[in-house]
């Protein structure tokens, strides 16, 4: 059996009394493309932000290429992190760049790239996240979605063998949404990147996912193929599925549905 | 009853030896982070610029007012035992041993490392930092280190010119309003002042440069917690680096006088 690219062993995180990740294992093969659903507040973010070292676990450890995250020095663990992009929920752009220097920022520091080779890579990858031409805007002047893909196109810039997103899709019109669940097939096929998406958009995680697993309360309660998920006859598995509130998924469930019946001066029966 | 008071002073102590670790870690890894590869030019003018350059204005508005203000009081002051002469020497030992860096000191503290503190704090809360780090870019090397360059060489520049400022707002008030004699002024400013006094002036300048881009930088990089956080982080930073300015003020002025 091969190592795996990236593996999660054991991992938990609190954050004082309250706990984050409880004994989370997970590992993702080369070329694989993992997808981490999960509700609101789950610590899905959490999981890829150890994973890129920005947290440290509390138990367990991550390796990424055999390597483990929290055990690096300062310069190994930025040697690991050229090989990884990491695209963030919010794109977390350099506001005072324009979206050219933001996407050329890791190449003029980590590459001896000529300014010709430099423009030309840029290019490429705003291309290849259909940006193209937008080189001289501001981050201020981009819609939330384009933004998401000028950060794309940052993180693929150093040609990474691994790529993070952070709940890509979250807070963006459905058809904007199947765009960056596109783009982020494209990138998948076209650079042959190893992927974890994290999301809560059921329609994406399904086009892009090999594998999903799904995080329910810190613990990884499924991690198997698309079509074997779908049929996970888990409990809380079906109801994600489902979006139904009624079910064990939430602590404290909402109150039951009101029935049609129950409002008596609806405007739309005068 | 005892355990009451003493808790909470047990913990604010804590906190506060936790601070001042934190803050000697962060400041000792910019040190180190000084002479680090690549180095980036461009960043560190545009620094030089914030710093320096557009500070320039500040410095000189605020340098006149004050050595005009104190010359003012020195002359009043001095008639009382008609010994105006003495005005010109007092104020130029005044100027270039304490007015001239504390007022630069505490002007850039409010104009720089605010700057530096909302900047640097925006940049955390919008995960602007977490992204540096993930580009295999240390935060340290890339924001902190032309900050400190720019304040360290800068404050001592801006004290240079706030001297020369001070002379000019001495001379106008003792020469224009007073009526003193144009060339007795021009020699007695330098009477009680030796080359020594001016080293003592760009000494305290280095110093008070590096505090005020370290606490701002330290206070921004800390930030925590949205727009109130971001709100609060300049105000801690001002408050923080004015006192300890003036704290390292008066033990420089005991210890390089010696």
């Amino acid at each position: 059996m091969t190592v795996p690219l990236i593996d999660v062993v054991n991992v938990s995180k609190a954050f004082g009394p309250k706990v984050v990740l409880s004994d989370v294992n997970l590992s993702v093969e080369e070329g694989e493309s993992l997808v981490v659903l999960g509700g609101s507040g789950t610590g899905k973010t959490v999981l890829l932000r150890t994973i890129m070292g920005l947290l440290t676990p509390d138990q367990g450890h991550i390796s990424v290429e055999g390597k483990i995250i929290h055990q690096l020095s300062w310069q190994e663990l930025f040697e690991v992190r050229k090989h990884i992009g990491m695209c963030f929920q919010m794109a977390a752009l350099f506001d005072s760049m324009t979206v050219f220097e933001n996407v050329a920022f890791s190449l003029r520091r980590h590459t001896t790239m000529t300014s010709a080779e430099i423009q030309f890579r840029v290019e490429e990858c705003l291309g290849l996240v259909g940006m193209k031409g937008t080189d001289q805007l501001k981050p201020a002047e981009l819609s939330g979605g384009m933004k998401r893909r000028v950060g794309f196109a940052r993180a693929i810039a150093l040609k990474p063998k691994i790529l993070l997103f952070d709940e890509p899709t979250t807070g963006l019109d459905p058809v904007m949404t199947d765009v960056i669940g596109r783009v982020i097939l494209d990138l998948k096929h076209e650079l042959g990147v190893t992927t974890i998406t994290i999301t809560h958009d059921l329609k994406s995680a399904f086009e892009i996912a090999d594998r999903i697993a799904l995080l329910f309360r810190g613990e990884v309660i499924a991690c198997e193929k698309p079509e074997a998920f779908k049929v996970n006859p888990n409990a809380v598995v079906q109801q994600f599925l489902r979006g139904d509130a009624d079910g064990p998924f939430l602590l404290d469930p909402p109150p039951p549905k009101r029935s049609q019946s129950t409002v008596s001066h609806s405007p739309l029966n005068v | 009853m005892l355990q009451t008071f003493l808790d909470p002073l047990g913990s604010r102590i804590l906190g506060a030896l936790d601070q001042a670790g934190d803050f000697a870690v962060l400041s000792g890894r910019t040190f180190r982070a000084v002479f680090r590869r690549p180095f980036d030019g461009e960043n560190l003018m545009r620094q030089f610029l914030a710093v320096g350059v557009n500070s320039v204005p500040v410095v000189v508005l605020t340098s006149l007012a004050v050595s005009a203000v104190f010359a003012v009081q020195l002359a009043f002051g001095f008639k009382q035992f008609q010994a105006e002469g003495l005005a010109s020497q007092v104020e130029g030992l005044a100027v270039v041993r304490e007015l001239a860096p504390v007022i630069t000191g505490l002007m850039l503290a409010g104009r720089v490392g605010s700057a530096m503190a909302a900047e640097l704090g925006t940049m955390q809360v919008t995960e602007q930092i977490d992204a540096l780090e993930c580009l295999a870019t240390d935060p340290i090397h890339y924001l902190f280190v032309p900050r400190l360059l720019a304040a360290a060489l800068m404050v001592p520049l801006l004290t240079g010119l706030s001297i020369y400022v001070g002379y000019w707002g001495g001379y106008l008030l003792l020469v224009g309003a007073e009526g003193q004699s144009a060339v007795v002024y021009q020699s007695e400013f330098y009477k009680l002042l030796a080359f020594k006094d001016v080293r003592i002036a760009l000494t305290k300048a280095l110093v008070f440069g590096l505090i005020i881009a370290l606490v701002g930088c330290w206070r921004g990089y800390r930030t925590r917690g949205g727009a109130e956080g971001v709100g609060n982080a300049p105000t801690s930073s001002v408050v923080t680096s004015s006192l300890w300015i003036l704290i390292a003020d008066f033990f420089l002025t005991k210890l390089l006088l010696v």
